[in-house]
């Protein structure tokens, strides 16, 4: 029998990721890959794996329960996260013996948080990706949420070493957040003055995370940008990469994440993909600003980011330094 | 024809910037081309009414690399191969709970309502891209009698089906989703199946007739 792990509390909203859906653009399929992808790679490193199925989760009171030994690992948000009564240490591996209880006690930074396990979780793959596409209800565990009482049934679970991610690979999650982004292709239609205020150092306006967020975008409130009296409010729908801001009429941006390939409002700018798994954290009233960079910055920043994701796969298989608990 | 980078990873080929057919064909032209180029530094082309937008694999190639062999391959579009379009046949309930904006739109336009169902379904539409959500026809071109602007704030759930206006564009919803068109009606038909290859009922370049439910 494969070892199975039940959910008690799903917490405010959880369901199954991965890395994303690929090669199906054309016929509109997004990737609906993990917010915080950096955070499932750090996963797949503790867990010494690649793309297995994941939990997203957002929320404290997440609780599941084991019914054979089982290695996992949390990261993303930082959480206070305790196994039975000990508590947990963030970003590392551990192992939870049958019968015993994890419980997300509380968030502390961030928003979304990651939990994976060592061997493959039972999830419907759908367009080589177990993602769940939420709007379509494909992918994961029956396209849904995860729900009290769903049972994860655990295939090739695997005994591993259990690892810890060092602080200084562990990023800062909490509000303001600053996200550099470079033109979107309709820059021009709005303007100068308005363009200043979005995105230079020194004038940029601070907008608030508004309470409709969720994986498809992220709506801010803030002074709203102004279109140049000829500019056309929408635009012929065209492909949009993860990480768009739009601008609909009402000249609030709203961030694109990863649900979309197609968009028709004018896209002012572009995330930076370094700093595109931040947008994981976004959350109700936490505050944001952009700051400009041309697209040669952006790559030497990616580059970077990827050398950090080299470091955090040197660390596996490695034994863990000694150390207390923090927090 | 112009490239034009968007993102570290992604470049535009833009062929024009109105909803035009020659304008689809060179998009259509070049979407067949980029697959039957099976690069594996290319992992998604997302093909639209103007232009096809490129996602590529940094690590394996840049964009200046690639922006020179697309400038290369897509000069001659009039020799690509294509499949030949399917016709699609969609029937429509239209009005009422099924199209809560189509009052908004026969007043918009200054029409009676028969009037806009009539002319939605006299047209033989194109699908010039897929997208939005998985399925979605973006179909073209629509009477321009009939049209109407898209809603300043989008409504954040219509119900799968729903059949939608927005300028020159029509579409249908084949997913209850947020949705940013005047709904004019509802249709039963299921436009997307994540089991079945090809999954879309509709491609780029297939052609649509909408014919209302008595």
């Amino acid at each position: 029998m494969t070892p199975a792990i039940t959910v008690r509390n799903p917490a405010i909203f959880s369901l199954i990721v991965d890395l994303g859906r690929t090669g199906f653009g054309a016929v509109g399929v997004p990737s609906s890959s993990a917010l915080d992808r950096y955070a499932c790679q750090a996963l797949y490193c503790l867990l010494d794996c690649a793309n297995a199925p994941l939990l997203e989760v957002i929320g404290p009171k997440f609780a599941l329960q084991f019914d054979a030994d089982v290695i996992c690992a949390i990261t993303g948000a930082r959480v206070m996260a305790f196994l039975d009564d000990a508590p947990l240490r963030p970003w590392t591996s551990f192992r939870a013996k049958k019968g015993s209880l994890l419980l997300v006690k509380e968030v502390t930074e961030g928003f979304r948080y990651y939990i994976g396990f060592a061997g493959k979780v039972k999830a419907e793959a759908v367009m080589g990706s177990y993602t769940t596409n939420l709007e379509c209800r494909f992918g994961g565990l029956n396209g849904t949420p995860l729900k009290s009482g769903d049972i994860l049934h655990l295939e090739e679970s695997r005994e591993i070493e259990t690892n810890l991610i060092p602080l200084n690979l562990i990023p800062s999650m909490n509000s303001p957040h600053i996200l550099r982004v470079m033109e979107g292709p309709e820059a021009d239609s709005f303007t100068a003055d308005s363009c200043r205020h979005f995105w230079e150092k020194g004038y940029h306006e601070l907008f608030t995370v508004s309470t409709n967020l969720n994986r498809t975008g992220i709506r801010l409130d803030g002074t709203p940008l102004v279109f140049k009296p000829e500019a056309p409010k929408s635009i012929v729908s065209e492909g949009i990469v993860p990480g768009t801001i739009q601008i609909p009429g009402d000249g609030l941006p709203i961030i694109m994440l990863n649900e979309r390939t197609i968009g028709g409002y004018a896209r002012v700018a572009v995330i930076a993909r370094a700093d595109q798994d931040r947008l994981a954290h976004l959350k109700a009233n936490d505050l944001v600003c952009f700051e400009r960079i041309i697209v040669e910055e952006g790559e030497r920043l990616w580059r970077d980011k990827q050398k950090r994701i080299t470091q955090l796969q040197s660390l596996t298989g490695s034994t863990p330094p000694p150390g207390p608990i923090q927090e | 024809m112009i490239i034009q980078r968007y993102a570290e990873n992604a470049l535009r080929i833009i062929f024009g910037s109105q909803i035009d057919m020659e304008v689809h064909e060179q998009v259509r032209r070049a979407f067949f081309l980029l697959i039957s180029l099976h690069r594996i530094d290319i992992i998604e082309i997302i093909p639209s009414f103007c232009s096809c937008l490129v996602i590529y694999e940094d690590d394996l190639t840049s964009y200046e690399t690639l922006a020179d062999l697309l400038n290369e391959r897509l000069a001659n579009l009039s020799a690509v191969e294509m499949p030949p379009p399917q016709v699609h046949e969609i029937t429509v309930h239209y009005g009422g709970d099924y199209g809560p904006d189509l009052s908004f739109v026969a007043k918009h336009c200054q029409l009676s309502v028969s009037e806009v169902i009539e002319r939605h379904c006299a047209e033989l539409y194109t699908v010039f891209t897929v997208g939005f959500t998985p399925g979605f026809p973006y179909l073209g071109t629509l009477d321009e009698r009939i049209t109407a602007p898209r809603l300043e704030t989008p409504r954040t759930r219509i119900p799968a089906g729903s059949v939608g206006i927005a300028q020159r564009q029509t579409g249908i919803y084949p997913f209850e989703s947020p949705a940013g068109w005047q709904i004019i009606g509802r249709t039963d038909i299921r436009l997307f199946d994540p089991a079945r290859p090809p999954y879309s009922l509709m491609q780029i370049g297939d052609k649509v007739r909408f014919i209302e439910v008595q």
